[in-house]
């Protein structure tokens, strides 16, 4: 039963992440196409953005199994 | 000794022994070892490219790139005295770059063990505080964590201030090193999930997710070099750049 | 590495003895010490070594310098000694072109000044060699008057003595007919006619 509360959590975790990280993806896009002189800026601060959207799943990942066994 | 011995034999097969434990000691130390002599053999080649006013060895062309790529990093990120943290941030890159490479094709890779990332990590947030301390002092740099001064009842705030700061420098080693860790150990476990998905057909469906991780190579060597160039900078930025930009993308950060 | 200070500003034996004093107490705390908490990590999936991070922090500690001083320390040097070389290389460009910009303008002006000091000179000669046509058509011209002067003087004078003679022949003429006619006749009024008409018929042509 644990396991398969585990994989829906993962599931939901990923599915947050997912859309947090197409929502930074867009967004940078926008920005890019709209100003291309500005590429390099955005692209910096995009993947400090995904780098910590990404982080959250990798916590989820390492936290909810020690949660459960608690 | 064993376990690294073990290890060889299933070199093919990524992901394989070393699973979610990592390597062991000696283990992790072996596969630094590869690293280092991987390293020092690419950057030999590079070095003898050097002399000539163009560097004709491919080697040597693409260090220099490297080297401009994080140049322009550094100065950009940090500004003009960001030049001299070159040969930090780039020897960051190049030894967790070649340890992902190593990765793809070994069983683990120092980076795929978090007591090694933890390490790296370590060591640019230490580098990063001393950097601080060496632009602020030592009390400059301290009272940097307590924020905005504040007056009278309001210490007890900035004692707070302080202490969240506090959590979140120690949050910064653990990103770093979680999302290192992460990737690179989530890759193996995502080839050994798909290579026992096809199993049963022999087919090695976890080898076409190799351009995926090679990817995840150069972002993740990339991520962590400019978080370390974005907190050197936090930590270094002149007065007149502002406690509170710096502060405010601090909190939102974690 | 000897002189040359590590990015943490400490020398570089200072690091070594620190990073192998890592290694090594790394090495210990791997094997003997085992922290409750960190079991409990390992449970969890995140197995986390303190002996191992210990140990590469005290590697990394050494390796860092020394890829520094073996590779990116000479490859900056390299990068900026070239840059350098290329930006000197460019001033000289630069000036050898202002150089050569400053001859061609020296030249160009001295080229003006040749050409104009040569039209100068060849209307200078124009009008000398006008001046000298002039002054010899004059000379010329007088002098061919005087010529012509002289010639009809001569033809006028020639003219005068071929006159002056044919008058004295006719008269020596005359005088010769008269003697003869006088040995004939000699007072009759036809033949005094006769010489008469002889000597106005004579007189025509002069």
């Amino acid at each position: 039963m644990t396991g398969h509360v585990f994989g829906l959590g993962i599931g939901l975790a990923a599915l947050g992440v997912a859309i947090g990280l197409g929502l930074i993806g867009y967004s940078a896009m926008q920005g890019m196409s709209r100003q291309p002189e500005a590429i390099g800026k955005i692209q910096t601060a995009m993947l400090i953005a995904l780098a910590f959207v990404e982080l959250v799943f990798l916590l989820t990942v390492f936290v909810v199994p020690g949660s459960l066994k608690i | 000794m064993g376990e690294v011995l073990t290890a060889g034999t299933l070199l093919g097969a990524a992901g394989g022994e070393g699973g979610a434990h990592g390597a062991s000691y000696e283990g992790l130390f072996v596969y630094l070892g590869i690293v280092v002599v991987i390293l020092f053999l690419f950057l030999n080649s590079a070095k003898q490219g050097l002399n000539n006013r163009v560097f004709k060895k491919w080697t040597t062309q693409w260090t220099e790139q490297l080297y401009l790529f994080i140049e322009n990093m550094t100065v950009g990120i940090i500004g003009g005295h960001g030049r001299k943290y070159i040969p930090l941030i780039m020897a960051l890159w190049m030894i967790i770059f070649v340890s992902n490479i190593v990765s793809l094709f070994f069983p683990t890779a120092p980076t795929a063990d978090l007591s090694f990332n933890l390490a790296l990590a370590l060591i640019s947030i230490g580098y990063v505080q001393w950097e601080g301390m060496k632009a602020n002092g030592v009390a400059g740099h301290f009272s940097h964590f307590a924020g905005p001064k504040l007056g009278g009842g309001l210490v007890l705030i900035s004692l707070m201030i302080f202490v969240i700061e506090l959590i979140s420098e120690v949050m910064k080693n653990v990103s770093l090193s979680l999302r290192l860790f992460g990737n690179i150990e989530g890759g193996h476990q995502a080839v050994v999930a798909m290579n026992e998905l096809g199993a049963g057909v022999y087919i090695p469906i976890g080898f076409f997710l190799l351009p995926v991780k090679l990817l995840t190579c150069v972002v993740q060597a990339l991520i962590f070099t400019l978080l370390t160039c974005v907190y050197i900078s936090l930590v270094t930025h002149h007065e007149e750049e502002g406690h509170e930009h710096g502060h405010g993308e601090l909190a939102g950060a974690h | 590495m000897a002189n040359q200070k590590s990015s943490s500003g400490l020398p570089f034996p200072v690091i070594l003895v620190i990073g192998i004093a890592m290694m090594a107490g790394g090495f210990y705390v791997s094997k003997n010490v085992h922290i409750e908490f960190l079991t409990k990590l390992a449970e969890q999936g995140i197995s986390l070594d303190p002996g191992k991070t210990i140990s590469a922090i005290g590697v990394l500690l050494i390796l860092f310098p020394v890829i520094r001083s073996f590779y990116i320390g000479p490859l900056g040097d390299a990068i900026s000694g070239r840059t350098a070389e290329l930006e000197r290389t460019f001033t000289e460009a630069e000036s050898l072109r202002s150089e050569m910009t400053q001859m061609r303008s020296d030249y160009e002006r001295r080229l003006v000044e040749t050409e104009s000091a040569a039209r100068e000179q060849i209307q200078s000669e124009i009008r000398k060699a006008q001046e000298l046509r002039g002054q010899l058509e004059a000379d010329a011209r007088s002098r061919a008057d005087e010529y012509l002067h002289k010639a009809q003087a001569d033809i006028e004078n020639e003219k005068n003595r071929v006159i002056t003679d044919l008058r004295l022949h006719v008269v020596d003429l005359t005088l010769g007919a008269t003697e003869k006619i006088l040995g004939e006749n000699v007072d009759s009024d036809r033949n005094r006619k006769l010489i008469a008409e002889f000597i106005d018929k004579v007189e025509v042509p002069g």
